[in-house]
């Protein structure tokens, strides 16, 4: 555990860099921040409608099975029932859910997936039927009474099997089970591999895990009396759900309302795609009244994410130079639902070679269905994949050649003057500085001096490690063809009072953004935050946009506010010039006033100036024109979709990186590893805010760390999830970690108006990496190779073993 | 609906009396028959904290009590705290240091560092994660709620 003044000496650095003056870079609270602390913010589950009724959903207790019938009879006459939905009448309903991102668009396999199975099921969990009834209570209780004659069929639970000669096809009219393949290829690998001075073969797992905020999902549907449709969710991108619901219900997208209330974290989860947001519409029209289905924490944890196994080949020189990686992923995706978690895969791949300039590269990955529950976003969107492989590969090679682990990714990493660098899948990263970034970290952790506490303890048999990983977060993006876009809108209006409201496209699912708008339309406009206001997640009165993830809020959202805003300063500007007789270009916007520059007592409070130009614009001849409001949309640069000569797209504006040092000491006699010290230095370019940057890094790497040490969704040989409570599923709890070490370095980047990189993904995969390898150093004097994730107890005490029987060589 | 009884209890300094469903959690009564909603659910399973109220200055996870339990009880939610409308030094602490992201886990954080100081007027980093330890938060990754909580110690001081 680390004395609080070492942390206080970690944020000391941090402070040196804040910019000085304005809002934007200064360490602004929450701007709602009371509404939270005395329980007034209003969340999904706290939305009560007049004669609201309450759905719960039947699931399959099988995880590959036909459906031969369903009675739903003695449920219907059950106490306080309303409604009852099965399979069998879902079509007459609904049609398909669209996916968030169809695989069919990049090539590959898709399938149907209805709210309700029609005549199958693909995984435990699935939904068959639902009740509505007067309370949940009741509503539960007659799901009991539904009788469902199954046909049960052998689930197919793990990827290899799934890929095996005769396998079962589980999709029915698919002619195997993957879903689709997706190569990565630069240069001849065999060819750089038989070159290379040394070769390494390995392979590299990361089990199922879930990313579980502790509000759980909420859906309610209401058609209203012309026939409109309003819906509540805790979801995290509203006008792409209206579009989705519009063509899955057939329904009017003008007739649809999308309404997000504060969100209790999103972290992927949340994005769409779902099977009980269409089923709440359908049972509310089905029973003429509101509906709520809220998720319970078994449901939540049916959503997996991440399982994946690399089997790979690095080669390398004596000098520590990688020459050339092959890479043959393999993703179990489980029922490919309609949610955008099977799109993890693709990132984890297309994310090779990382920061690194890796010459030649030959990485593909197969997508695979199996029985296991869906995917959906986990926060980081399948870069841990890239992350943790490349990083494990990097600290390989050094172990290999006996090298510092530091000198290797010095030696590899791409130098700070070769920026924007193009990578081997086309990627452009934008700009950075690495080596500094590294030079930082090894200070922050006096990174010598650790070596030498390490070999002290390893004298007293006491095994200490220490992992050092880069982590490269791509951010902000833009898939061509479906509903990921990389740009965003705002709108900003000031009333004749002069206050000011923000309406943006992008949502908050926690984690401030809301109050990084104000902080930059503050400053654009020169009023102070408390005359400013946010709404967000209300697809009638905000303009189109499409909501949370990518680490994509400010870059698109952030920098939209500023366009719209630079409008409504620059009227105010031309109405107090024309008021104070001065220049528009003399006039300074600050503090709630207008004043010309260096001339302080020829000010005006800028809402006068509003005023008078909502209230006086056809006496004062040449006063800008009314309204105050300007609607913009930001379109960041450095996309691109116009396929190269290889086919490659460039999807992502920005690059944010970190450097992360963890220090841990591993138990051997119990596998238990108990983190030391945590340091990171990160770049996300500008920051808006460095109190929010910060948290954010500290809750992502917190969770990664979990993600990588004790979280895993298991399941027992039927497909019957064995991780179904907090009990199970472990997350890591206050005691678990210890404070972290945070070190900013700025590169802002040339391709955003602001120079922001994105923030809020950067520290999952960071997390999950670092801890891999700081288990693996501690018990290198074993002879243990890490080869999976999570490394719990009883992984890394197997990980022992297997070092014992091959003779302490890994 | 089953038999339903009457519960009497003193909720945020107020006595209150409410029909129930004797088969109500303590936490589904509070915001739904209270109408206190900021009182979460994030588990049901007495995991998470976010469901954590004070029941005669003890504080407990709401989702762990049947309602009929707290018959004659008094009960301080998160919409108790503040002190005539002004945020208590705990509260003003979690604002300043940003004690939270989404807030959902706020009860039970504020109410486990409410009951830590009270036993502890300066506690340790130690002490302070270890009393917060039976309450997830998904988002903070814990640093600034122990920072809110030892600069809210500090400020008592
Ligand atoms: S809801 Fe009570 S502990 Fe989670
Ligand atoms: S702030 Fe979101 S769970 Fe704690």
């Amino acid at each position: 555990m680390l004395a609080s003044t070492e942390l206080q000496e970690g944020r000391a650095i941090a402070a040196t860099e804040a910019p000085a003056g304005g809002y934007v870079g200064a360490r602004e609270t929450k701007h709602n921040g009371d509404l939270f602390l005395t329980g007034r913010a209003a969340y999904f589950n706290d939305i009560v409608l007049p004669k609201m009724s309450h759905a719960a959903v039947l699931r399959s207790p099988h995880a590959h099975a036909r459906i031969k019938s369903i009675d739903a009879s003695a449920a219907e006459a059950s106490a306080g029932v309303l409604a009852t939905l099965t399979g069998a009448q879902i079509k007459e309903h609904t049609g398909p859910i669209p996916f968030f991102i169809d695989p069919a668009v990049f090539g590959g396999k898709t399938r149907d997936n209805f709210p309700l199975a029609v005549d199958k099921v693909l995984m435990t969990g699935q939904p068959v039927a639902a009740v509505v009834a007067e309370t949940a209570a009741d509503a539960e209780a007659a799901l009991d009474l539904i009788k469902v004659d199954y046909d049960v069929l052998e689930p197919i639970l793990e990827a290899d099997d799934a890929l095996k000669d005769g396998a079962p096809i589980i999709n029915d009219g698919w002619d195997d089970n993957v879903v689709i393949t997706l190569p990565f290829v630069e240069g001849d690998a065999e060819a750089a591999l038989a070159e290379a001075d040394h070769v390494i073969e390995d392979t590299f797992e990361m089990h199922r895990l879930s990313t579980q905020p502790i509000e759980p999902r909420g859906n309610m549907a209401v058609w209203e009396k012309d026939g409109s449709l309003t819906f509540y969710g805790s979801i995290q991108n509203p006008h792409p759900l209206r579009l989705h619901l519009s063509q899955a219900l057939g329904v009017s997208e003008s007739a649809i309302r999308v309404i997000a209330p504060f969100v209790g974290g999103g972290l992927g989860l949340k994005m769409h795609g779902h099977p009980e947001e269409a089923l709440v519409c359908v049972l509310a029209k089905i029973v003429g009244r509101p509906v709520k289905w809220l998720e319970d924490r078994r449901e939540t944890l049916l959503i997996g994410g991440i399982e994946q196994t690399h089997r790979f080949k690095v080669g390398f020189n004596n000098d520590g130079q990688i020459v050339a990686i092959h890479n043959r992923i393999v993703a179990n995706v489980g029922m490919l639902g309609s949610a955008p978690g099977w799109g993890m895969a693709f990132l984890s791949a297309l994310g090779f070679p990382s920061g690194y300039k890796v010459p030649v590269t030959d990485v593909s990955v197969q997508v695979v269905s199996t029985n296991k529950g869906i995917w959906n976003a986990t926060r980081g969107y399948g870069k841990q994949g890239t992350n943790v492989v490349i990083e494990r590969m990097v600290d390989l090679v050094a172990r290999h050649l006996g090298m510092d682990r530091i000198e290797v990714r010095r030696k590899n990493m791409i130098e700070k003057d070769e920026f924007p660098y193009a990578t081997n899948s086309g990627l452009n990263i934008d700009s950075g500085d690495y080596h500094a970034a590294l030079d930082k970290l090894e200070e922050l952790l006096d990174y010598e001096g650790l070596k030498r506490e390490q070999a002290k303890l390893r004298e007293e048999g006491r095994y200490l490690g220490i992992g050092i990983t880069f982590e490269l977060t791509p951010e902000s993006a833009d898939i061509p063809g479906t509903i990921v876009g990389g740009f965003d809108s705002a709108q900003v209006k000031m009333d004749p009072s002069g206050n000011v409201t923000i309406l943006s496209g992008v949502t908050t699912p926690g984690s401030g953004n809301d109050t990084g708008l104000a902080q930059i339309v503050a400053d654009e406009v020169g009023v102070t935050i408390d005359r400013i206001s946010v709404i967000q997640g209300d697809t009638d009165t905000c303009p189109y946009g499409f909501g949370n993830y990518s680490g994509r809020s400010i870059v698109s959202g952030g920098n939209s506010a500023v366009l719209a805003a630079r409008d409504i300063g620059e009227k105010i500007r031309g109405g107090a010039a024309l008021l104070l007789e001065a220049g528009d270009e003399d006039i300074e916007l600050i503090d709630n006033l207008a004043r010309v520059a260096g001339a302080p007592d020829r000010a005006i409070p800028i809402a006068a100036v509003a005023e008078t130009i909502y209230t006086l614009n056809f006496a004062i001849p040449g006063i800008p024109e009314p309204p105050l409001e300007s609607t913009r949309v930001y379109k960041p640069d450095n996309i691109r979709h116009t396929p190269d000569e290889k086919g490659r797209i460039q999807p992502y504006p920005t690059y944010s990186y970190a450097m992360h040092g963890v220090v841990v000491e591993v138990d051997p006699e119990t596998g238990a590893v108990d983190i030391k010290r945590i340091g990171i230095v990160h770049d996300c370019g500008t920051m808006i805010n460095p109190l929010f940057i910060e948290g954010q890094m500290a809750g992502a790497m917190v969770m990664g760390l979990g993600n990588g040490m004790s979280e895993e969704l298991k399941y027992d040989e039927k497909g019957t999830p064995l991780s179904t409570r907090f009990k199970a599923y472990l997350m890591p709890r206050a005691g678990d970690v210890p404070a972290v070490e945070l070190v900013h370095q700025i590169t802002p980047s040339p391709f955003t108006l602001l120079g922001t990189k994105g923030a809020g993904e950067a520290g999952v995969g960071g997390g999950m990496s670092v801890i891999a390898n700081a288990v693996d150093d501690a018990l290198a004097p074993l002879g243990v190779t890490i080869r999976e994730l999570p490394v719990s107890p009883p992984n890394v005490l197997k990980a022992i073993d297997e070092a014992g029987s091959n003779g302490g060589r890994g | 609906m089953t038999n339903s009884i009457r519960l009497n209890l003193t909720v945020n300094g107020e006595a209150r009396s409410v029909e129930i469903d004797p088969r109500r959690l303590l936490v589904e009564v509070i915001r739904e028959e209270l109408e206190l909603p900021g009182t979460h659910i994030g588990c049901l399973t007495g995991d998470c904290g976010a469901c954590t109220v004070e029941r005669d200055g003890q504080i407990i996870k709401s989702c762990l009590a049947l309602a009929a339990s707290a018959e004659g009880s008094e009960i301080t939610t998160i919409e108790g705290l503040a002190e005539n409308g002004e945020l208590s030094t705990l509260q003003q602490a979690f604002w300043d240091e940003y004690g939270f992201q989404c807030g959902y886990c706020l009860p039970g954080m504020l109410f486990s560092a409410k009951d830590l100081l009270a036993q502890n007027a300066s506690p340790s980093e130690d002490e302070i994660r270890h009393a917060i330890n039976g309450n997830l938060c998904r988002c903070t990754g814990y640093d600034t709620i122990v920072k809110s909580i030892a600069e809210a110690a500090a400020r008592t001081a």
